[in-house]
């Protein structure tokens, strides 16, 4: 049940490229604090960057429930899309998945413009989406500020739980 | 008429379920936890549906989710297998409310033996004995001295909303009420929501005894004849067979038909499986009807030659269903539950199967769920897989039970095959001289050899 739409013009994001000035540094530092991590290695076209620092506060339960072990051989499905969800993350790209089973919807109904498009800029609480399940409409809300970068599902389409809906370049 | 039937659950069952449709020429929806992904129920359905995270109660508990994948993929019938939603009124009642098909037992039914002590009064009303002990739950300690007094010690506390051990505590002394009634209450509202307990006369060195029914739409009741299955460790069966060494034709016949008598008089749909307690001198005592498929049923499938979990579609997809000879027991079925654990200690032992050969062959069936690859999760239950072996004698049967653990081959997880092993070679079992306290005398014994 994955619908891939892949959009043209999608603006790349990240401009690292061969050279790092102090202000990605800076987000790269503030990235460390907010993941709660304790290293951090980039290596992108010859430029290698390794920030660390001490005493990390304790992982959250759900970000470790969030890294399964990657499974064994052979590669399947869903180790193929938990290697799709890391590339996206590290991208900085921030995923709103399905919290539940049910019909996507795009559009608070069928005449109306879709919440939100690529491109738009999204504020953390705003409506992205409705998921219809149980004869209720279940309002998805963006839970950072940033741009839509990404809508992977069509509209009135079914979704599973965890499905990928939206991705988000978190900021301003 | 079913065309697609939802599976709501997992494991060799769902996969039961799965073969059975397919059978039938009915498609299927698995439904699954994230830490299912790779599981064989999930692969081999028709179509499946991500419900949620490992845990229980996100997932295979979570009915909204459930009845949105129904919806999605335009499921009409629902399967809830044995334990998670299986024994759960209010979500068959859902399911018919949403135009599902539920397969299963009316809610009405689920709910009455739902109720561990409602249950008993019920069955005593329609005629089954059932032990002495209180006729309403029991509240308060001071209750619990009288009955207990009443009755006489040993006594057994039992949750009303009981199951799987829980809330039960066997008492041999008026001290042991004391200590322990109020322990049980605690348990029974931990693991039920629901303190409510009932007290039975504790009956040491008897057999738990079962008997399959089988009620059509039209409430003609089928009953067959009996499942063994006092090998059991704290309350978890281990080996079930049919028949059981202990019961004698004439016995036979006369508690099948006691019992096709009292499940017609409550209108029983659907499968179902009346537990009874059987004393030295034969006498049977109704102990809890289980209102879904049992795990062992592959047994009486043997002896009988035939499919339990079709007639059960069939009969909830409205269809005129008579078993289609005269059903007939013939030969001896045993069943042994391997599962992943630690055969000396118990301990549960999840992880990834490295290599995996099961046992085969004439007279040999496996209903499992396990492949070479496959990472047993540790979310859910032991059980890797039902190996049951059928032979024209109890004797013949033991032996190729035998002959199938010993050249069955786990690699990277313990289960409890040298367990089963060590049980098919003990002479009191081989005698088919055994009650519900056998396993306990075993691992007393295997104690006792330890400590030399």
């Amino acid at each position: 049940m994955n619908d891939k739409n892949k959009h043209p013009g999608v603006p790349e994001e990240s401009a690292m490229s061969g050279k790092i000035d102090y202000e990605e540094i800076r987000k790269l530092v503030g990235l460390l604090e907010e993941k709660n991590l304790s290293v951090f290695e980039l290596e992108v076209e010859g430029l290698k960057v390794k920030i660390g620092r001490n005493a990390p506060a304790p992982a959250p339960a759900a970000a470790v429930q969030a890294a399964p072990p990657a499974p064994a051989t052979p590669e399947s499905a869903a180790a193929a899309e938990a290697r799709a969800l890391a590339v996206e993350a590290a991208k900085g790209h921030h995923l709103i998945t399905s919290p539940m089973v049910g019909t996507f919807y795009r559009a608070p109904d069928p005449s109306a413009a879709p919440f939100v498009d690529i491109g738009d800029v999204v504020k953390k609480g705003q409506t992205l989406c409705i998921i219809e399940a149980m004869k209720l409409m279940n309002e998805i809300e963006a839970d950072v500020d940033g741009t839509v970068v990404e809508v992977y599902v069509d509209n009135a389409r079914p979704v599973e739980y965890g499905q990928k809906l939206f991705a988000i370049l978190p900021g301003e | 008429m079913i065309s697609k039937i939802l599976v709501a659950n997992r494991g060799e069952i769902a996969l039961r379920i799965i073969r059975s449709a397919r059978e039938l020429g009915i498609k299927t929806v698995a439904v699954y936890s994230e830490a299912d992904r790779r599981s064989l129920h999930a692969l081999l359905a028709d179509e499946k549906v991500c419900i949620g995270p490992a845990k229980a109660s996100e997932s295979y508990l979570n009915i909204a989710n459930i009845l949105s994948a129904a919806e999605i993929t335009g499921a009409d019938a629902v399967h809830p297998g044995y334990g998670f939603l299986a024994e759960n009124a209010k979500f068959a009642e859902i399911c018919e409310t949403q135009g599902l098909t539920f397969i299963g037992p009316p809610p009405s039914i689920i709910r009455l033996m739902g109720d561990k002590n409602k249950a008993r009064q019920a069955m005593k009303k329609a005629g089954l004995p059932i032990l002495p002990g209180s006729d309403k739950t029991v509240d308060d300690i001071s209750e619990a001295r009288k009955i207990a007094s009443k009755i006489g010690f040993p006594v057994i506390i039992k949750a009303a909303a009981g199951g799987g051990g829980k809330g039960m505590r066997i008492c041999r002394s008026a001290s042991q009420l004391e200590d322990q009634f109020p322990i049980a209450q605690g348990e029974a509202k931990a693991a039920f929501s629901d303190a409510s307990l009932y007290i039975e006369k504790f009956v040491s060195g008897a057999r738990h005894i079962e008997i399959q029914v089988c009620g059509d739409r039209k409430g003609k009741v089928t009953a067959f004849g009996e499942r063994e299955c006092s090998v059991q460790r704290k309350y978890q069966k281990l080996i079930e067979e049919t028949p059981s060494p202990f019961i004698d034709e004439k016995t036979r016949k006369r508690i099948i038909k006691e019992v096709e008598e009292a499940a017609s008089e409550v209108g029983y749909k659907s499968l179902g499986t009346f537990e009874f307690l059987v004393d030295e001198n034969h006498k049977f005592y109704f102990m809890e009807a289980n209102a879904r498929v049992q795990v062992e049923h592959p047994i009486t499938e043997m002896v009988y030659g035939i499919n339990l979990i079709k007639a059960q579609i069939r009969i909830a997809a409205g269809e005129k269903f008579g078993f289609p000879f005269e059903l007939e027991m013939r030969g001896h079925a045993i069943e042994c539950r391997i599962n992943a654990e630690d055969p000396m200690t118990f301990v549960p032992s999840p992880g990834r199967i490295d290599f995996l050969v099961l046992p085969g062959g004439e007279g040999i069936r496996v209903d499992s769920a396990a492949y070479g690859g496959w990472v047993v999760p540790p979310d859910y239950d032991s059980l890797v897989a039902k190996i049951i072996a059928y032979a024209p004698s109890r004797d013949l049967a033991i032996r190729k039970m035998r002959a199938a653990l010993e050249t069955t081959t786990v690699v990277g997880i313990k289960t409890n095959i040298p367990l089963h092993l060590n049980i098919l070679s003990n002479t009191d079992f081989l005698a088919g001289n055994y009650h519900t306290q056998f396993m306990e005398e075993v691992m007393a014994a295997r104690a006792a050899e330890e400590a030399l």
